[in-house]
């Protein structure tokens, strides 16, 4: 494995040297491994958003180094413009940035800056917006007239078409209504698998990161408190509560369980391992078939 | 009378011609509110909950049918200042709601429009403040905040105008785990202890599970609705509207489909590792 992303040191402050100063993100040190899926948790304010912009050179660390395949993404100032291609970043409220006349037009803007162009350029729109579920006859609509959600899916489809190496997406799933959710979460977990890209996933959903993710980043107060494959992390629940965080409820039921002298396993993440866990055990009761 | 009467409305975005068939947004939906309730409303992206929700304080006004609050038409404009002061909407989006330069200006901004006295102002602006746990930003300007800290400026800012009723529309899209909690139990303790309308719009069914009654909109229609017991019982039919249930409900209705003789579903945490530490003993 090789690693694509290192953080040495990365701080950032907003208006440094103003009244408003705000210390955001702090020290942070980490490495990403090629093709790992990451999720990211925090409390509100933690400095996740602030942490990600750094990563595609969105925003310039006042402290520390991103160093994106080994190389400084800010060596050269002036080629900034290229590690946003490699890091495709779908925003907070992507949905804001939405300015065309169609969601088409949209979703070509940023593969087109990527060179993209003609019907490799339309095949690019379509494979995005069918991954973000987002129906063809939608196209030429003006994206004003989506809803909420919709929007959402249109803005996703623009980074997706860019088909970038590292896909950064913060809290991509706020506001998606439950089969949307778990529709977009397993197309990530698809896009992943399939091509084989390296997925950073900002949430606060702990039930649809504890199914995806292969390591968590836990930030807390501008800091990196944790760095630690999704099941140990989950394993601590007063930490994470202390944190302003929590986990998943099928986690605290399974764990409640075995405190109340249950022989059911520990660290148990989803509904499906809990079923699986559970079935031979009322089995064994006579409560079945 | 119900506090909230919304009878037969339809609306459309588009614009009606003669012969040109319309989409109707909200289409033919009525539903009675008493003070005091608190509802949930759920439903698929895009079946007009934002936009039946801008109709209970006329920010949209039907094409056809009515909506009273407190007896008062929202089509009637002599009415709309009065409504507007019965029901708070906390918008989708609170980058739309955000006005003031200052965090403590913006939640003041509500009072003062209604006239409130200056020492009132501030109490209820730090009143609001400290319900949202956002005490500590009041000095900040909104645009500086994080998502999740502007919704909850933006959820103090209705607070501070002490409606009748509080109408939010999926306030916790942003939130970690402990601010949705806060959040929600706010508006429990509000609508409990101050007897305040709540209409929640929201797609976390955690959430929905908490409310008096809950609604179940698809396409621009009431599918169905009822106690949270009577509508998270239907897992089918939520999952074919797009729709999801509890993870505890989850774990047992498929249990139940193994043969685990339940009565209920259980909706919450405890209810659920009770049935199942009485199933195993
Ligand atoms: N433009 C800005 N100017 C000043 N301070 C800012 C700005 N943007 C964010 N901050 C502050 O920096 C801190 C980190 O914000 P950030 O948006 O990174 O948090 P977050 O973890 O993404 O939160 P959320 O979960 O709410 O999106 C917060 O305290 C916030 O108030
Ligand atoms: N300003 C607008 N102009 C035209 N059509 C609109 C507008 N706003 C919403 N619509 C359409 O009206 C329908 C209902 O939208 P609405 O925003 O009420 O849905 P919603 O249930 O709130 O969805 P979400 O869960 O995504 O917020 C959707 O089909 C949407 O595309
Ligand atoms: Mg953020
Ligand atoms: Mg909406």
């Amino acid at each position: 494995m090789s690693c694509v992303l290192e953080l040495k040191n990365i701080g950032f402050t907003y208006g440094k040297g103003t009244p408003f100063e705000k210390r955001a993100v702090d020290n942070v040190s980490l490495h990403i491994e090629q093709g790992e899926f990451i999720g990211v948790i925090g409390h509100t304010g933690s400095g996740k958003s602030t942490l990600m912009q750094m990563l595609n050179g969105l925003i310039r660390p006042t402290d520390g180094q991103v160093l994106l395949d080994g190389r400084d993404i800010w060596a050269e100032p002036k080629k900034i413009r290229q590690v946003r291609f490699k890091v495709g970043m779908v925003f907070q409220y992507p949905e804001y940035q939405l300015f065309e006349e169609t969601v088409y037009k949209d979703i070509a803007f940023g593969a087109q800056n990527c060179g993209l162009q003609g019907d490799a350029l339309d095949r690019a729109i379509r494979d995005a917006a069918d991954f973000t579920g987002l129906p063809p006859a939608l196209l030429d609509k003006s994206p004003f007239d989506l809803s909420g959600g919709e929007k959402r899916r249109a803005a996703i489809a623009g980074i997706i078409a860019m088909n970038p190496e590292v896909l950064v997406l913060d809290e991509p799933t706020a506001g998606l209504d439950p089969m949307g959710r778990e529709v977009l979460l397993s197309q990530i977990v698809r896009y992943h698998k399939e091509r084989h890209n390296t997925v950073l996933l900002v949430t606060h959903s702990m039930e649809d990161i504890a199914r995806v993710a292969d390591r968590i980043m836990v930030m807390n107060k501008g800091r990196l408190a944790l760095f630690e494959p999704t099941r140990e992390v989950f394993r601590k629940g007063d930490t994470l509560r202390g944190y302003g965080l929590q986990v998943p409820q099928i986690t605290r039921i399974m764990q409640d369980l075995r405190r109340r002298g249950l022989d059911v396993p520990e660290g148990v993440l989803t509904v499906d391992e809990a079923f699986a866990a559970l079935l031979p055990l009322l089995q064994k009761e006579g409560k079945l078939w | 009378m119900s506090f909230i009467s919304i009878q037969d409305v339809c609306f459309s975005y588009e614009e009606i011609e003669e012969g040109k068939h319309v989409t109707n947004a909200v289409d033919g939906v009525s539903l009675e509110v008493e003070q005091g309730e608190f509802v949930a409303i759920i439903g698929h992206n895009g079946c007009g909950k934002s936009t039946l929700a801008k109709h209970l304080n006329a920010l949209l006004l039907p094409d056809s049918g009515r909506v009273l609050i407190d007896g008062d038409d929202t089509a009637v404009e002599d009415n709309t200042y009065a409504i507007r002061e019965k029901v708070g909407l906390v918008l989708q989006n609170p980058d739309n709601q955000l006005v003031a330069s200052i965090v403590e200006e913006d939640v003041a901004f509500g009072p003062e429009n209604l006239g409130v006295e200056p020492s009132e102002i501030r109490r209820r602006v730090d009143a609001a403040l400290r319900a949202v746990d956002m005490y500590d930003y009041r000095g900040h300007a909104p645009y500086r905040l994080s998502g999740g800290q502007k919704q909850r400026v933006a959820i103090a800012g209705i607070l501070a105008i002490q409606p009748q009723c509080i109408v939010l529309d999926e306030p916790t899209a942003m939130l970690d785990p402990s601010g949705r909690q806060e959040v929600i139990s706010t508006l429990l303790k509000l609508n409990r202890t101050q007897n305040i309308t709540v209409v929640l719009i929201t797609h976390f069914m955690d959430e929905a599970v908490l409310a008096d009654r809950v609604v179940v909109m698809d396409s621009g229609k009431i599918l169905t609705q009822g106690t949270p017991g009577d509508v998270f019982s239907q897992v089918e039919l939520l999952k074919k509207h797009r729709l999801d249930v509890p993870q505890s409900a989850e774990l047992i209705h498929k249990l139940r489909g193994c043969g685990l003789q339940i009565d209920k579903i259980p909706l919450t945490q405890e209810d659920c590792v009770a049935l199942l530490e009485e199933a195993m003993r």
